[in-house]
């Protein structure tokens, strides 16, 4: 078992009302699924992919990642832990405009605190299996919105992770765009690499091995 | 990771190349003022410091009772004191008494002849003192009546060599004092640079005594300096309690004068003394221009902090990639601390630039001898500001910037907090608070000076001057102003004792008729002048006659001014007879009152006396326009009785502005800090305008598109800013008004503060913020709206 939620609840508080974002969620991941989220907009999807992948606290509950209680740890190790195995594709890439294809592949791994020359290798490896040698001193402004997500996902890859949480991997591209993206997407899976997106399009969600459904915050 | 932070960082600086110029022109200019005060403070506080014994050496003071009841503190004591503390003061390890001659003694070798600067100091002067001796043996040079010690400039200027001087003879002569004797170099001494003293040639102190009249030596004649070093260890304030009385109980005074010892080295920075007790002097300044300086740097750093919050949604999508990607809030603490610090030193490189070019002109102004060495402990001072200064500037923005979760930056859920805001206008109020400041300090400063420099006197100042008795000269006065008197050009000339910008003498325990208790011990000022001294100088006469065609030391008349006549209680002044400086002398006239020191003081009762004894100085009135040719044949006239003695006169209007040389160089510097703080405020507010303007751009764009107009889109950006330089005006006016008037205080003849006056400094501080905010206004504000939505 990769992961599981036991009744997880987040909430808010609003002017003396409790508005619930997640309500009683159960969930459990097996290494190698892919999973797609799906659900209307304000249903929850985002924030129960934050929940995973421990960008966002929540208030109720249980989260075990390998075992390991994540509702029970520290920040530091809480970091260290999704750090180690967990990669983030963003909708809006987030890319950093000020650093080169080959220095945004890079960073990642100064966090990890790897050597130099392992880091050149590594880069190296990622830019090869995306073919985007060629782009690798070009700045994100200069590539088209489809080859600065192939970045991304690059990015999200590059630290070898167990897990890959996509935010509507495929929002801001065009269909054509989308469809290499979510066929990279199968072809990780098909490697060993657990993936779980959100997306709003039947279509995507069906490169998934399953679809999970959200209405205000509750599974359906 | 390092190298990374540093790519990233250069592509910043070339992305936001404004930003980073505001930055490093605003940081480069305050560390160059904190540089430049620091090298002028530590000058200050190194004053005098250079003494090895300087932790036990001591000058002695003494308290008198003025008239009004006031203790007035002189360091003058009578030379019946030195073998007193010698042989009965079991601390005192050793004392020297030094006379000082003024800078009019004649000094005449066989080839060279001139007039310097002298004093008579007793043996172990160069024991106490550390002035370095190039030649001869502090234990014994000073030790034979004839010798002399001489500067190391004054022996290259008459004998070029130095090692020729020793054992050379010269004339010596002190008009006055009755100086007249063949003098052996014994020695040469070296001013250091951070001495506060200054003189050519040392006598030793028995030859004051030696030519000094006998009736002058006891313990109600005070003439001469005390110095003495303490033993060790030795309790201050004990040991002035038991010296007290060491005057008093020697002679017999209506009013006990106690003395008391204050560290020498502390009179340069702590030496004015008011009621007797010590009032602070140049330290001052010293703590004025370091606030100062810091303030600016301050400024600085401000702008620094608010540039960097301000655009810091740029930023944060960095801050959230980089926290998604896994790291830590430190590292990037640390990243953005890096990147400051790393200002801080592209700044600091500047300002060592900076001030490498501005040090000969600091130099002028402060009238100083800075250098500039980077070495060392300056080396190890630099680091330490710059990287102070940039881990002050940084630590706010690294903290802010890094404290938002990874998840509501990258989706955009910043909004800017209520203390945040708060606080960066809080950071432009206090800028603009000190610019405000600043302003009304130069404008008060200036407007004081130019009331100084203007008011009536009493006198005319100007197209005077006044020059030395020299030798030549000394028995033949009446010939050389006659034949002056014959130059064209020439309005008039007398003589007088000292200067019109100090009357040093003074007297007490006159009587005359009608006079009560309390007015008995009436401090008096006095002078002794020529017969033509209240014509030469323009002074007004009030009632009675002038000196004119009276001949000198005429021991029955005097003339007083208003304020005497008036503390007197002297109904019909003309013809009382009153008891002055002399039995019986005959009130011949009053003359309106003039001023004789500087304006801290207010005219004090003073009287003219027609003698020649003590005269020093001859003073003669130009015809204005013609002051080249009358000097030049001046000259030539004083040539004739003075063979190779260089003509050196000073313009009366010269001296006076003398007077306030230390409030012209306050003045002069406070201006470029007032200017170099309203820049750097506005280079601030500058940068946040055009940050304002951008973040407004969608909401500018709406406004436009639901039919504001293009005005009042300009004004509603303006005036965002132009509030709060308001309220820094109305937290700051009162501040600087009350500062103001506390200085103002202590002249005894001020301007007055008009309110007028701060709403022209309000008025130009919010002129200036708004030619600064008004064109990225204007600008922001005729853009297309379309541009600016169509982005979203």
């Amino acid at each position: 078992m990769l992961l599981e939620l036991k009744n997880i609840f987040k909430w808010v508080n609003s002017g003396g009302q409790r508005i619930f974002l997640l309500k009683d969620i159960n969930l459990s991941v097996e290494e190698g699924e892919f999973i797609s989220i799906m659900g209307p907009s304000g249903s929850g999807k985002s924030t129960l992919l934050n929940v995973i992948g421990m960008l966002d606290q929540f208030n109720e509950g249980e989260y075990f990642f390998f075992d390991e209680s994540v509702h029970a740890l520290k920040e530091k190790h809480r970091s260290n832990l999704y750090k180690e195995y967990i990669g983030f594709v963003f909708q809006a890439y987030h890319l950093l405009d000020d650093l080169t294809v080959y220095e945004n592949l890079e960073m990642p791994l100064l966090y990890k605190k790897y050597k130099g020359a392992e880091r050149k290798a590594m880069v190296a490896d990622m830019l090869d299996r995306f073919n985007i040698v060629g782009k690798k001193d070009l700045f994100p402004a200069q590539l088209s919105g489809g080859q600065q997500q192939l970045v991304g996902v690059a990015r999200a890859l590059i630290g070898k992770p167990k897990l890959i949480l996509a935010d509507e991997p495929t929002g801001n591209l065009n269909s054509k765009q989308g469809e290499e993206i979510m066929e990279l997407f199968k072809q990780l899976n098909q490697e060993g690499v657990t993936i779980i997106q959100v997306t709003h399009s039947e279509k995507n969600a069906e490169y998934g091995s399953r679809i999970i459904n959200l209405l205000d915050g509750r599974k359906v | 990771m390092f190298k990374q932070n540093i790519v990233l960082y250069l592509r910043n600086i070339h992305k936001h190349k404004t930003t980073f110029l505001i930055n490093l022109v605003g940081l480069s200019s305050g560390l160059a003022c904190v540089l430049l005060v620091y090298l002028w403070v530590s000058d200050e506080l190194a004053m005098d410091k250079f003494h090895e014994h300087d932790e036990q050496l001591y000058q002695v003071r003494r308290n008198v009772v003025n008239g009004d009841g006031t203790l007035a503190t002189f360091t003058s004591n009578s030379s019946l004191m030195l073998p007193a503390l010698q042989q009965e003061v079991p601390e005192v390890e050793m004392a020297v008494a030094v006379y000082e001659f003024g800078n009019d003694a004649q000094l005449e070798t066989a080839e060279k002849k001139l007039s310097s600067l002298g004093i008579c100091a007793s043996e172990d002067f160069f024991n106490l003192f550390s002035y370095p001796l190039i030649k001869g043996n502090a234990k014994t040079i000073l030790s034979d009546v004839n010798s002399v010690v001489i500067s190391m400039e004054l022996a290259q200027n008459l004998f070029g060599e130095l090692s020729q001087a020793v054992g050379q003879t010269m004339v010596i002569k002190k008009n006055g004092l009755g100086i007249k004797d063949v003098f052996t170099i014994t020695g040469i001494f070296e001013i250091p640079k951070n001495s506060s003293e200054n003189f050519d040639f040392v006598l030793p102190f028995k030859t004051f005594l030696k030519f000094r009249n006998p009736s002058y030596i006891n313990w109600y004649s005070n003439s001469s300096s005390m110095y003495a070093l303490l033993a060790p260890n030795t309790n201050i304030s004990t040991f002035n309690q038991k010296m007290g009385d060491f005057v008093t109980k020697r002679a017999k005074f209506a009013y006990p004068e106690p003395v008391f010892f204050s560290r020498y080295s502390d009179n340069y920075l702590r030496g004015n003394y008011e009621n007797g007790k010590q009032t602070g002097g140049r330290i001052t300044y010293v703590i004025l221009f370091s606030i100062v300086a810091v303030f600016v740097l301050s400024i600085a750093c401000i702008n620094f902090m608010n540039l960097s919050t301000a655009r810091a949604t740029r930023r944060l999508k960095e801050v959230g990639v980089k926290k998604a990607i896994g790291a830590k809030r430190k590292s990037l603490v640390v990243q953005f601390l890096f990147e400051s610090v790393l200002l801080s030193f592209f700044s600091l490189a500047c300002a060592v630039l900076l001030v490498m070019l501005l040090l000969p002109w600091f130099n002028t102004v402060a009238s100083k001898e800075l250098a500039f060495a980077i070495e060392g402990k300056m080396l190890f001072t630099l680091f330490f500001v710059a990287l102070l200064t940039g881990l002050v500037a940084g630590s706010y923005p690294a903290l802010y910037l890094t404290k938002f979760s990874a998840v509501n930056v990258l989706k955009g859920k910043i909004n800017n907090s209520l203390g945040e805001l708060l606080a960066r206008k809080g950071l432009v109020i206090f800028q603009f608070s000190i610019s405000i400041l600043l302003i009304v300090a130069v404008g008060v400063i200036y407007m004081q000076l130019d009331y100084l420099q203007s008011k009536n006197l009493g006198y005319d100042k100007d197209n005077v001057i006044i020059f030395e008795i020299t030798d030549g000269l000394n028995d033949k006065i009446d010939v050389f102003l006659e034949q002056a008197k014959q130059l064209s050009g020439v309005t008039n000339a007398t003589y007088m004792q000292g200067g019109m910008t100090n009357f040093s003498n003074s007297s007490r325990g006159h009587s005359w008729p009608g006079q009560t208790e309390e007015s008995k011990n009436i401090t008096f000022r006095h002078a002794h002048v020529g017969p033509e001294f209240i014509e030469t100088m323009g002074i007004e006469l009030k009632e009675g006659r002038t000196y004119i065609n009276e001949k000198p030391n005429n021991e029955s008349k005097i003339i007083l001014n208003e304020t005497a006549v008036e503390v007197m209680g002297l109904e019909n002044p003309i013809g009382t007879v009153i008891n002055m400086r002399g039995p019986n002398r005959e009130v011949i006239g009053v003359v309106k009152d003039f001023n004789i020191q500087s304006l801290y003081n207010e005219i004090s009762p003073m009287a003219l006396l027609c003698r020649t004894e003590w005269i020093s100085n001859l003073v003669v009135k130009i015809k204005a326009g013609e002051e080249k040719n009358t000097i030049a044949s001046l000259e030539k006239l004083y040539n004739e009785f003075n063979p190779g003695l260089a003509f050196d006169f000073s313009f009366l209007d010269h001296q006076y502005q003398k007077l306030y040389q230390s409030e012209q160089r306050v003045s002069t510097l406070s201006k470029y800090f007032a200017a170099m703080a309203i820049i750097i405020s506005c280079l601030g507010l500058f940068g946040l305008a055009a940050f304002s303007a951008e973040r407004r751009r969608k909401e500018i764009g709406i406004r436009k598109v639901l039919g504001q107009t293009t005005s009042q889109v300009t004004f509603m950006l303006s005036s965002e800013f132009i509030k709060l330089v308001l309220i820094a005006i109305m937290f700051t006016l009162p501040v600087a008004y009350l500062l103001a008037s506390n200085w103002l205080s202590q002249f005894a003849y001020k301007i007055s503060l008009h309110a007028g006056y701060f709403l022209i400094t309000g008025v130009l501080a919010i002129a200036v913020a708004l030619l600064t905010v008004g064109s990225q206004a204007i600008n922001a504000a005729n853009k297309n709206p379309v541009h600016a939505l169509k982005d979203e």
